[in-house]
């Protein structure tokens, strides 16, 4: 019986949509929403979610790296998605490109749930443009400090014991040219990390090559790191993969603190942009709303480890101060300079031309 | 030819049946040969290839253990120690320069080696004395040249080794700047601690050309067998693709376990081996054998895994020979088995066919041909009782045929006298009445009468009237033509049918002789008894239109020959 009513019911549907004028018949195609993602930002049970609520179907498409998601995005000019994930630093060429347009916080309520520093828009460098707001943050991580705590009285508060020769060949740091240099000039107490001063590369190559000196060595893997923090009795690390470290450290028995440093962490934030080629703004706009709903959202924390824009982690305080990544002012420099101190150069060597 | 679907029947199944047994059997084994050989072939292809690289890791093994005896000889010189121990300018100049030579000279002796160094324990792992390989020649690399390498593993694990073991890098990519031939290339550190006593003073650390290392080992392998070498988390190393070998470094993943699905258990157990044959489809399915190798205790925790593979394709080449000559076979099998077959069921067919024709031929009372009886199988034993049975037959037929005879004579003719009975006479008389009718030829039949035979038979008995009656026919035959019919009707009435006669002369002519016979006395019992007859005569188609009138036309005239005075004949008509 149901489905014989089903069944006429349909055919009564079928029957109205073809009385229907053209226009309302296309509306139904917009139905579709294509999610340009990283792994674990829209799993199926979070888009099933969304799919019910709103009656629309949700296309997600994966992405595992910077290139990556550059080259789907420009391939089509930004027509074949209707809204992507990418952090602030990478953000600004996709603005540059016309591959991302403005969005409404007005017209995202879920919003107001977010953490006072991912509501200031204006504090966080990139988000804003020509008074324009390109993105709704989601998720983060920040490189904080590990440290092991039978070595440590108190925890360290500073990115000043990374250079501490009490910890002399107890201390492991990330081999990344570009995250490094930023490090250095936090920890000359710049407040531009990101931008380093013709007078001001000296001092920063003296600071890393003093960090070399410092340091039992420099690990490229997250699972080479607790190897290398727990066979050589590391104090301090700089966890350039975040709470991710911590958990395996934690999973391999160690007894570590985590902590971010008062001279603030560098930190990536993901945002959620609508991209150019949004075909149904209210659906993008729904969906926005949506990730920022605190079942959403939570999962980040439980199923990722990565940080919430609507609820302090564990592991941070709301005082902490995280640097979001931004464009450095020369990449290519800060990795050639980079190669030099690793290999063991001398300053005069490494400023060499 | 009723009988070609019979024959073709039996003799073609049995045909077909024994050509298809002949056929599956020489298929199956061929097929089994050739399965059988595959597999023989994948077997052996494996052991080789097993062999073949424990024999590698064996060389592997061996030039590494080339490689740490090197670096102990240089590391337990008293000149290295000496370099690093010296307090006095001049003094650790002399001795570094010793150094120098020992390394260049070992240097220029081993090919496969980048670089050898040795490096303080002190100032961040300054660089004492360092010998590059450049091109084909050496670059002693010297002053503000030479770097501090405390971070690096070579070093660091290096100088926290118990005494006596030996630190052996995983192989990397060697980005240090500035490290000559060695830049950019696969390379593998061995590094070895000097002391004083309990105070670790550096190291020696001899950096290897791992291509250089592969390049030896597969040297003599044939073209298509591909050599592949992992670290122990499976990333390749060596592998015939360049792109996949130290994918780690450009941040990717190229695992052999993702190739060879079967080397996880390898790369999570300790060390073995195994052979393994890939499922994918296609050219790419191979053999493949792995050796997973442990350093010793000795050394620094280091596993690798090292393996060859050949395509299946090439491995199953020469079956592709044994198949073309097993098809052949087959082929040429099945064919002997259809000859076989054809000849086979024909030896059996035939004689059986003989057989059938013969009795169909017998049973159609047509001339018997001759059966297969000299055979002495159990074909000659059936063809043998055949032809007794037949020949049973034959004779019971004749038996049956004769009797036959008889009873077709006695049922038409009287058995005293020998004449046609009255059953004949109107069968006969019927025959000659359609001719007359067809032809308008007359016939006419004489009735007659014997006088006084019931006197005859009172007086002399019935042996005596059987004697008249008998003279009587013979007399009566002997006056007529050979085709009129004269028969007894019964008692002492006979009847003459006369044949395409009209003429009324000529049938007083024959009356008048038939009463004379009659009329000549019969010798009997030494006495002569007269007898007579009275004869009637009628005509067709005058005196009657059919047989019953005709004969009841006869009969009536005879009567009144009799009452008007016996011994005469009447006509039916005709006179009165």
């Amino acid at each position: 019986m149901t489905c014989v009513r089903r069944c006429s019911f349909l055919l009564l549907l079928c029957c109205l949509a073809g009385l229907l004028p053209g226009p309302v018949a296309q509306a139904a195609e917009p139905g579709v929403l294509r999610v340009l993602a990283w792994p674990g930002y829209a799993d199926p049970d979070v888009v099933r979610g969304f799919e019910q609520r709103h009656k629309v179907r949700v296309e997600v498409t994966l992405i595992d790296s910077d290139a990556a998601l550059w080259q789907r995005m420009s391939a089509s000019g930004g027509k074949d998605f209707d809204v992507f994930a990418v952090n602030t630093a990478e953000l600004q060429r996709y603005i540059d490109g016309a591959l991302a347009q403005p969005v409404d916080p007005a017209a995202i309520p879920n919003i107001s749930r977010q953490l006072p520093r991912f509501r200031q828009v204006e504090a966080i460098p990139g988000l804003v443009r020509g008074g324009q707001v390109y993105g709704v943050p989601y998720t983060y991580a920040e490189m904080g400090l590990i440290y092991d705590r039978s070595q440590f009285v108190l925890p360290p508060d500073s990115i000043q014991a990374l250079w501490d020769p009490g910890l002399r060949g107890r201390v492991l740091a990330y081999n990344g040219g570009v995250h490094n240099f930023s490090l250095a000039m936090l920890s000359l107490g710049s407040e531009q990390p990101f931008r380093i001063g013709a007078e001001q590369w000296r001092s920063t190559v003296e600071r890393l090559i003093e960090l070399r000196r410092n340091v039992l060595g420099f690990y490229a893997q997250p699972e080479d790191s607790v190897d290398l923090f727990r066979r050589h009795r590391v104090a301090l690390m700089l966890a350039n993969y975040g709470t991710q470290q911590l958990r395996l450290l934690r999973a391999a028995g160690a007894d570590v603190g985590y902590v971010i440093p008062r001279e603030g962490a560098l930190a990536w934030l993901d945002c959620w942009v609508v991209a150019s080629g949004a075909r149904d703004r209210q659906l993008v706009e729904a969906w926005l709303n949506y990730m920022l709903e605190p079942e959403v959202s939570g999962l980040l924390v439980s199923r990722q480890s990565l940080g919430s824009t609507i609820a302090e982690s564990a592991e941070n305080r709301p005082q902490d101060h995280l640097r979001w990544l931004e464009a450095v002012e020369d990449v290519g420099r800060r990795e050639r300079l980079w190669v030099r101190v690793i290999s063991g150069d001398r300053l005069a060597r490494v400023l060499a031309p | 030819m009723k009988l070609s679907p019979i024959r073709l029947g039996l003799g073609g199944r049995f045909t077909l049946l024994l050509a298809l047994i002949g056929m599956l059997a020489s298929g199956l084994t061929g097929y089994y040969a050739f399965s059988t050989s595959r597999s023989l072939l994948v077997t052996a292809a494996e052991q080789r290839l097993l062999t073949a690289t424990h024999v590698l890791v064996r060389q592997l093994v061996v030039t590494l253990e080339g490689v740490v005896r090197d670096v102990r000889l240089l590391a337990g010189h008293p000149l290295a120690a000496e370099a690093l121990a010296a307090a006095v300018a001049e003094e650790r100049g002399r001795a570094e320069a010793g150094v120098d030579a020992l390394f260049a000279g070992m240097l220029a002796t081993r090919p496969e080696y980048f670089q050898i160094r040795l490096i303080s324990a002190a100032d961040h792992g300054q660089e004492r004395v360092r010998i590059d390989r450049e091109g084909d020649g050496m670059v002693r690399v010297a002053g503000d040249e030479r770097q501090e390498k405390g971070h690096y593993p070579y070093v660091y694990e290096t100088l926290r080794q118990p005494a006596g073991r030996i630190y052996i890098s995983p192989p990397a990519i060697n980005h240090e700047e500035g490290a000559h031939a060695g830049l950019g290339k696969p390379t593998m550190q061995v590094a070895v601690p000097i002391r004083d006593g309990n105070r670790v003073l550096g190291l020696v650390v001899i950096s290897v050309d791992m291509n250089r290392i592969f390049q030896q080992l597969s040297a003599e392998l044939p073209d298509k067998i591909a050599f592949m070498l992992t670290n122990r988390h499976g990333d390749f190393l060596v592998h015939p693709d360049p792109a996949k070998t130290f994918a780690f470094d450009r941040g990717q993943r190229v695992q052999v376990q993702s190739e060879f699905p079967a080397t996880v258990d390898l790369l999570s157990g300790a060390a073995g081996d195994l052979v393994t044959v890939t499922d994918m489809p296609g050219p790419e399915r191979a053999v493949a054998a792995f050796v997973k190798y442990h350093f010793g205790a000795e050394y620094d925790h280091r596993s690798f895994i090292l393996g060859l593979s050949q395509p299946l394709a090439d491995v199953l080449a020469d079956s592709d020979t044994v198949g073309t000559a097993t098809a052949r076979i087959v082929v040429a099998f099945s064919l002997v088995s259809i000859l076989l077959a054809i000849l086979l069921a024909r030896a059996v067919i035939r004689p059986l066919n003989q057989m059938l024709r013969s009795v169909e031929r017998f049973s159609s009372g047509k001339a018997r041909t001759p059966l297969p009886v000299q055979r002495h199988d159990e074909i000659g034993v059936l063809a043998r009782s055949v032809d007794s049975l037949q020949k049973q037959i034959d004779g019971q037929m004749a038996v049956l045929q004769e009797k036959q005879r008889e009873l077709d004579h006695l049922a038409s003719h009287d058995s005293l006298t020998g004449l046609p009975n009255r059953r004949l006479f109107l069968d006969r008389l019927a025959q000659a009445l359609a001719r007359s009718r067809r032809t308008g030829e007359p016939l006419a039949l004489l009735f007659i009468d014997l006088d006084h035979f019931k006197e005859i038979n009172d007086r002399l008995g019935h042996g005596a009237g059987d004697v008249v009656l008998r003279a009587v026919a013979e007399r009566l035959v002997a006056e007529v033509r050979e085709i009129d019919t004269v028969a007894r009707l019964g008692g002492d009435e006979f009847i003459i049918l006369l044949d395409a006669t009209e003429d009324r002369a000529v049938i007083t002519k024959i009356a008048t002789a038939v009463l004379a016979v009659l009329a000549d006395p019969v010798a009997l019992a030494g006495e002569s008894v007269a007898i007579g007859g009275s004869i009637g005569i009628s005509c067709y188609p005058h005196d009657g239109a059919n047989a019953t009138e005709i004969i009841a036309a006869a009969d009536k005239a005879m009567y009144r020959a009799k009452h008007e005075g016996r011994n005469s004949f009447r006509f039916a008509s005709g006179e009165a």
